[in-house]
């Protein structure tokens, strides 16, 4: 309740400074946010954005030194471009196909074989997305051009493979990960003292100051301890795979983030509807709806999830303040949230 | 105390520890043309190839065996030739053997390449073998020498040996040959698995040892614990072990033993056969001048010499002929040799075999009586038989050569019974016929190849002598490539032998200080073979040859020694200087210090001929320590070791036998006054794989012995040739790493190519509670990107020639075809059994798809009759999924007839899985016990999440400290991007680990102590404490939950008890044991305990009789009985007549025998045993009963 009292009292909400962006880095810093929010975004940018991976391998020819199963787990590892997916892709079970169809999956061949006496080296580049794929091209960020390596090939040894890759979330499989890490600090002069560096003779020699140590002021000689203060500023460090760029990995969060709450709102509203007499089919929509936020393909719980369609379209849309003040606990977060996000 | 000492600098070593990726790479994809890049590898293996080569050299051990042998004589018994009196003689003798390579039968006569290489035979499964020929020379009376050759079967060959085709190939040829580019060989193929024969500890050879034995007294009365031992060997190297026993009354004996019969010989009567010799000349060879007023020793020698008296043997030529008189049968002589012959066959076969100077076994023997007389007087002590010092090792080879000796011996002896059953069967035996003779060697059985075979495979040794070994079996080995620390292993255990495994005392597994250098002190395994089964330090050698000492006699005398043969010795000449068993010459304690030194000094230069292996033993003079001399040792089985001798700054190689009255220094720091010699590094005295152990000087001594144990057991890479490889089951890991924190030896030793796990980052930290109890908590994105991802592979063969009983193959691979004539159900039969099979067999050739995945129960290959076209199939025997990896069509030797087997490798992929095990290289071993989402595992500032999580309880007990530096060490080394120097005893209390690698931390903007601080990824918050977070080299083992979950709700039963059965193969239950039941007792859990031990056991109703309580007198009525109670007791029920039918209680049995009464009878609940117990019992006469109630 903190946080939500310190964006009450003056500051207008979350500030963002980005002390550098390329195509792979995003490296700001929040601040005047709660610490679970910064925390929030973090676990969704590391688990629920969903990117494009390999997900299914049709081997029709694999005389390689690799086994099946291990040259499709590397192949699934492969960063595919993955911009705007949602726009582009539905997950696999919200599809009406069987298996898989172009609109719910890029089809991705790999033929490649060895004829010569050198042996052929298969790269990344060499997955050919199928035409009129909009998404799904391997990631190549080498000077060469070529990605990562796949397997290499000797005379006469031959791949050919169709490759389907599919929407999902890194909480099912690290491949759908669309970043490598994210660093995240906050309070690099420990003013807060929520650690209690271990030294052996002196703290101050042991201890490296951080590279974030000079966006703010360290305490001062004999400066009282703060008893109330709270975590505000965080400094994070967003490094993409490649298959999203990081603004899209942020904004992409976000966005799923909001879909969360919103589901939770969402479920709060209905089980707070429905009374007493049907609570327990209340609880379990809404538990449904909880976690249903967004998932991989292969988690087939159509019911929770259509449900969740119901209930975040509601209060995300224009909407969304208006939905918020209908809920019991309207008056703090849905409405303070619609407003301070453009 | 200030130290000056220059502090050992880790700094400089630290270049030596280098990725060395691209050269690594580079041989890999052109393997050297010219030699090794591993000469170290080749060392480990090498007492195992030398000692074979030695034996099968020109001249080597096998020739000199054939001549030991000797002739054996047979008579025809008949009139003709009556110059004997037994008629003909036939004598024969083996003059020499060939033994070719391995090569394609004779009778295959198709094959252009007829070589047989290593490869061909693992992934045939047979075994690598050559052609053994001997040539048999035999001739009548005393004609002419006749020859005959003889095939001896096919002799197991060892791979890189003399005989094998892969000797002296470069690593490009060998990887030609489906081979490892480091292929080491030193092993056998006996039906496609790698056999090798384990090095044994054997007492040291052609030494006189004191011993005190308790069971010496079992001998017979008077006898007394105290004996001196010899073990000789001969040139061929085998053995004959002599001892001399002390009697209470001061006499000695000599005992020997002769084809596993002990005898027991005066000593004196060895003495006076082995020379012409007089009372005074045995007299003042034991004493010496200086021992005149011993009358301790005096008193005792007339003894000695006034009961040899009783004898009455005189001369040399009386005493041998007594002996062979006495010997004749017991040594199976010709008839037609004298007495006197055969007493010199007995000192030759069976005395100090060693020497072959009768003289120089007379002044041995004369050596031994006074060693035991001091021992007995308590001058001397006891030689320690567990000690290095009085060890050596037995070889492969060697072993191998004897039982070969062996073998061509009982050849010969199977000769000559063949025509005494010829004769006794009434067959004309004419030796001058060469149809007799073809015939009756034909008769013979000449498989010597097989039964060398049978050895190896089995490990057993069937032998008439024993070859003066205390164990039957237990000789070999299979070389398990699991992961290469094991398989290099094999090649340097050493085994003290299997019979000490059962000796309730431990002294024999104690860890002595002779073995300093020789024997690891840390890789040992703990359990029932701790300290029995030994690993040589990884720079110990062993002697496979006899150095040329011919210039050692000549030279000692020059150094002041006095001949042993000119008598008498000078009084001060108390010392013997012996060489290998021999005594070459006497001087005084102050001589043979200066000989000892000289020597050694000529060794090292390498002047005056001396060998640089020679092993120059000098004990000195001692207070009742060991018997004083110098000892020169040159001979093989020894083991060796450089050191650094100080004098010539030059390496030396030192033995074990000298080594205790050596003094080396560790370091070049620690050099004293005194000193002769410096170890070149002390990490020699550690095995190979205690060496891969990082920082083990930090850590608390048995985690190190862990470490061992579990290197040797994690799932690694076991070689780089695993597609022409088709052990029975291998473990591999797929995600290898090269490890960060090495010793410079592991890229000495090229375990590069094989790499043995993973390096993860691991954090310290008691997270979720997933991690007590030395559990560990895996992150599941690394898990998704393959940390610890392995392969099990498992090969099987499936051979129609075992299912067909016939010669002549009549199954064949394919499907079948319905009978002709066959009905329509047949025929749809037929139809939908290739249609439920299509998927997995869908073509016609009936052999599995590669790539296809099998469950159990799935058709792996179809075959069918090729009489009635009746179809089969091989069906998928393991519990879990794989994957046909590769499918090999065998045929057979010759190549004639069509397939009759394949052999299959199965891929069963083993992801980690929770219930798997996992350790560090400092013997901490953990269960995974959750893959923990990515999200939630806690973080550092950077971002890093760790790939697994321990606990820190796991380090206070065990004292892992080595663990601790490897972290952070792992972790300086990841930051800078170079390899880490673990090399132990690199650090000191001046420069420390934490000093050093604080440091690079510290350049790397990290805490010194490898610290950081980590935020919980669930809650985003600062965690209280930083946590010591660093890069650990993990190794996966190959304890996995899949090969023993064991689970069971029903299941099968004892047919006897009907309670569950045991084993996780039968489906059976896990045993609630007395304890287990006292414990639910105690918990007063009494419904639990009669679930487990009595309905989910043997839970039975059975009707008993209230009457006279018996379960067994009851009996079910077949007529009459009431409806009520359908069984009666047949013992409370009255014989009946045909008039009572009808009655109360009226009701007859099975039989039709009329009963009345007996009807209280009841159901009770009872465990079935109870039931089988009153049978048995019964049985015995004995009744039991019940009082049912109420």
């Amino acid at each position: 309740m903190d946080g939500f009292d310190m964006m009450d009292s003056g500051t207008d909400g979350p500030i963002v400074t980005i002390r550098k962006a390329d195509s792979m880095h995003a490296d700001f810093v929040l601040s005047n946010v709660d610490l679970s929010f910064a925390n929030s975004i973090r676990r969704i940018i590391l688990a629920e954005v969903p990117t494009l991976a390999i997900d299914l391998v049709e081997v029709i020819a694999n005389s390689s030194v690799l086994p099946d199963e291990l040259l499709s787990h590397r192949l699934g590892l492969i960063p595919l471009e993955s911009s705007n997916i949602d726009d582009k892709l539905l997950y696999t079970r919200d599809c009406d196909c069987d298996g898989y169809c172009d609109r719910c999956s890029v089809v991705l061949t790999l033929v490649a074989k060895c004829t010569g006496d050198q042996n052929v080296t298969v790269y990344a580049r060499d997955l050919a997305v199928a035409a009129g794929a909009q998404l799904g091209n391997p990631v190549l960020t080498d000077e060469a051009g070529k990605g990562s390596i796949i397997c290499k090939l000797r005379k006469g040894q031959e791949l050919n493979l169709k490759c389907i890759a599919k929407k999902g979330i890194a909480k099912e499989h690290a491949k759908w990960q669309p970043c490598a890490a994210v660093a995240f600090e906050y309070d690099p002069h420990n003013k807060l003292k929520h650690v209690d560096y271990w030294y052996e003779t002196d703290a101050k020699a042991e201890w490296p100051k951080s590279a974030n140590a000079g966006w703010e002021e360290p305490a001062q000689e004999n400066e009282p301890f703060d008893y109330n203060a709270v975590p505000n500023k965080f400094y994070i460090d967003v490094e993409t795979v490649g298959s999203l760029q990081p603004d899209e990995v942020l904004r992409q969060g976000i966005k799923y983030l909001q879909e969360k709450l919103a589901t939770v709102i969402a479920g709060v509203n209905k089980s707070a509807g429905q009374g007493a007499a049907t609570n327990t089919g209340g609880d379990v929509n809404g538990m449904d709806d909880g976690y249903g936020g967004a998932r991989s393909p292969d988690m087939n719980d159509a019911n929770g999830y259509r449900n969740f369609n119901d209930g975040y379209v509601t209060p995300y849309g224009g909407a969304g303040g208006g939905a918020g003040a209908q809920t019991p606990f309207g008056g703090y977060g849905g409405g303070g949230y619609s407003n301070g996000w453009p | 105390m200030p130290s000056t000492k220059k502090s050992v600098v880790a700094r400089s070593s630290a270049g030596k520890a280098v990725f060395d990726t691209i050269n690594r790479e580079k041989r890999f994809r052109n393997p050297p043309t010219d030699k090794t890049a591993f000469p170290a590898l080749q060392d480990a293996i090498k007492p195992h190839v030398d000692s074979w080569n030695a034996v099968f050299k020109d001249g080597g051990c096998l020739h000199q065996a054939i001549q030991e042998i000797g002739e054996k004589t047979v008579f025809d018994r008949l009139d003709g030739n009556a110059e004997t009196g037994y008629g003909n003689k036939l004598t024969i003798r083996i003059a020499n053997y060939y033994l070719g390579k391995s090569m394609l039968s004779s009778r295959d006569k198709s094959a252009m390449k007829r070589e047989i290489y290593p490869a061909e035979c693992r992934e045939r499964h047979t075994s690598y073998r050559g052609q053994l020929q001997l040539e048999l020379h035999y001739k009548v009376n005393n004609g002419e020498w006749q020859k005959e050759y003889r095939d001896c079967g096919l002799l197991p060959l060892m791979v890189m040996g003399n005989r094998c085709h892969l000797e002296n190939m470069s690593p490009k040829s060998l990887v030609d040959h489906k081979e490892e580019s480091e292929e080491l060989g030193g092993y056998f193929i006996v039906s496609g698995n790698e056999k090798l024969v384990r090095m044994l500890i054997v007492n040291r050879r052609n030494y006189a040892m004191a011993v005190v034995r308790s069971s010496y007294a079992k001998r017979g009365p008077t006898y007394t614990n105290m004996g001196v031992q010899m073990r000789s060997v001969r040139p061929d190297q085998s053995c004959m072990t002599n001892v001399i026993h002390y009697l209470t009354d001061g006499n000695i004996t000599f005992r020997f033993s002769w084809r596993k019969r002990e005898y027991l010989v005066p000593v004196m009567m060895i003495l006076k056969a082995l020379v012409d010799t007089n009372d005074r000349e045995i007299f003042e060879g034991i004493v010496g001048l200086d021992q005149r007023e011993d009358t301790f020793l005096t008193d005792r020698l007339e003894l000695l010499l006034r009961t040899y008296k009783a004898y009455t043997l005189y001369s040399r030529h009386e005493t041998l002929a007594y002996l062979g008189d006495k010997f004749r049968i017991v040594m199976q002589v010709s008839p037609d040799v004298s007495d006197v012959e055969v007493g010199k066959l007995f000192l030759r076969k069976i005395v100090l075999v060693n020497l072959t100077d009768d003289g120089d076994k007379f002044r041995q023997l004369l050596f031994m009586i006074k060693k035991l007389y001091s021992l007995v007087a308590g001058t001397c002590a006891a030689d320690n038989v567990d000690a290095a010092q009085h060890q050596e090792v037995l070889l492969g080879g060697f072993l191998y050569g004897q039982i070969l000796k062996e073998k061509i011996e009982e050849y010969l002896l199977n000769i000559r019974s063949q025509v005494r059953s010829d004769l006794m069967g009434g067959v004309k035996a004419e030796f001058n016929s060469p149809q007799y003779m073809r015939k009756m060697l034909g008769k013979v059985n000449e498989r010597i190849g097989e039964s060398l075979h049978y050895f190896l495979s089995t490990g057993n040794l069937s032998s008439p002598s024993g070859l003066d070994l205390q164990q039957t079996t237990g000789f070999t080995v299979v070389a398990e490539k699991l992961n290469f620390y094991r398989y290099i292993s094999h090649f340097r255990m050493v085994h003290r032998g299997s019979f000490f495994a059962q000796l309730k005392t431990t002294t024999v597994r104690k860890l002595l200080p002779e073995s300093w250098g020789f024997l690891c002190p840390v890789h040992t395994p703990d359990g029932s073979p701790c300290g029995l089964l030994n690993h040589l330090a990884h720079k110990c050698q062993i002697a496979t040859i006899t150095s040329d000492c011919s210039n050692i006699p000549p030279l000692v005398l020059t150094l002041g020694v006095h001949s042993a043969k000119v008598l008498p010795v000078p009084a001060d000449a108390t010392l013997s200087v012996q060489l290998d068993g021999k005594i070459i010459g006497w001087c005084s304690p102050k001589d043979a210090r200066r000989v000892a030194d000289s020597l050694r000094f000529y060794k090292v230069e390498g002047t005056h001929a001396v060998p640089r292996d020679l092993e120059i033993g000098y004990v000195p003079i001692s207070n009742g320590g060991q018997y004083p001399g110098v000892y020169l040792f040159s001979q093989e089985a020894r083991m060796i070791r450089p050191v650094k001798y100080i004098p010539l700054d030059k390496e030396d190689f030192v033995g074990p036998f000298e080594q205790p009255f050596l003094n080396i220094a560790v370091t070049e720091p620690e050099i004293q006054n005194g000193d002769s010699h410096v170890e070149f590094d002390p990490t020699n005295i550690l095995s190979i794989v205690a060496n891969m152990t990082p920082f083990s000087d930090f850590n608390q001594s048995p985690r190190n012995m862990y470490q061992c144990q579990m290197g040797k057991q994690t799932m690694g890479t076991p070689g780089t040739a695993i597609r022409h490889r088709t052990d029975n089951k291998m473990y591999r890991i797929q995600t290898g790493q090269s490890p960060i924190v090495r010793a410079p030896l592991y890229n000495t030793y090229g375990l590069d190519n094989f790499p043995n796990g993973m390096n993860a980052v691991v954090a310290v930290i008691a997270y979720t509670g997933y991690d007590m109890d030395d559990a560990m908590i895996i992150n599941k994105s690394a898990h998704e990107r393959g940390f610890g991802y392995g392969t099990v592979y498992k090969t099987e063969k499936y051979d129609l020639a075992e299912k067909s009983k016939s010669k002549s193959p009549v199954l064949a691979f394919g499907w079948g075809w319905a009978p002709i004539g066959a009905d329509h159900n047949t025929l749809a039969k037929y139809k939908a059994m290739k249609d439920k099979y299509n998927s997995t067999l869908d073509d016609m050739d009936g052999l599995p798809m590669v790539g296809q995945r099998v469950v159990e129960g799935d058709p792996v290959a179809v075959y069918h009759n090729m009489g009635t076209g009746e179809t089969f199939f091989f069906k998928y025997k393991g519990s879990e999924g794989a994957f046909i990896d590769e499918v090999r069509l065998l045929g057979n030797d010759v190549g004639d007839s069509i397939c009759q087997a394949i052999s299959v490798k199965f891929r069963i992929t083993r992801s980690p899985l929770i219930g798997d095990k996992f350790s560090s290289r400092h013997g901490q071993k953990g269960v995974c016990s959750q893959k923990w989402p990515a999200i939630d595992m806690p973080f550092s500032e950077s971002g890093m999440q760790p790939d697994v999580i321990i606990n820190p309880h796991a380090f206070p007990s065990r004292m892992t400290i080595g663990m601790f530096v490897e972290s952070m060490a792992g972790k300086a080394g990841a930051l800078h991007g170079f390899a880490q120097d673990c090399t132990p005893f690199k650090f000191n209390e001046e420069n420390t680990a934490v000093e050093y690698f604080g440091h690079q931390l510290k350049e790397a903007g990290y805490n010194y102590y490898g610290n950081e601080p980590m935020y919980s990824g669930i809650t985003g918050q600062e965690f209280h404490a930083d946590i010591y977070l660093g890069v650990v080299y993990y190794q996966r083992l190959r304890h996995m939950v899949n090969d023993k979950y064991q689970v069971r709700s029903t299941g099968p039963v004892d047919s006897r008890t009907r309670q569950p059965v045991k084993g996780r193969k039968r489906m059976g239950g896990l045993r609630i044991g007395e304890m287990e039941r006292d414990s639910l007792l105690a918990h007063g859990t009494a419904f639990l305990v009669q679930d487990r031990l009595l309905n989910c056991s043997d839970y039975h109703q059975t009707w008993v009789c209230r009457g006279c309580g018996s379960f067994l007198a009851t009996t079910p009525t077949v007529n009459g009985g009431e409806k009520r109670a359908e069984v009666r007791c047949r013992r409370c029920a009255v014989k009946a007549s045909e008039f009572d039918v009808g009655k109360k209680g009226y009701w007859e049995d099975g039989l039709g025998n009329r009963f009345l009464g007996g009807n209280d009878t009841t159901i009770v609940v009872i465990p079935y045993v109870l039931k089988y117990l009153d049978v048995e019992l019964l049985a015995m006469g004995i009744q039991m009963k019940y009082d049912v109630s109420p």
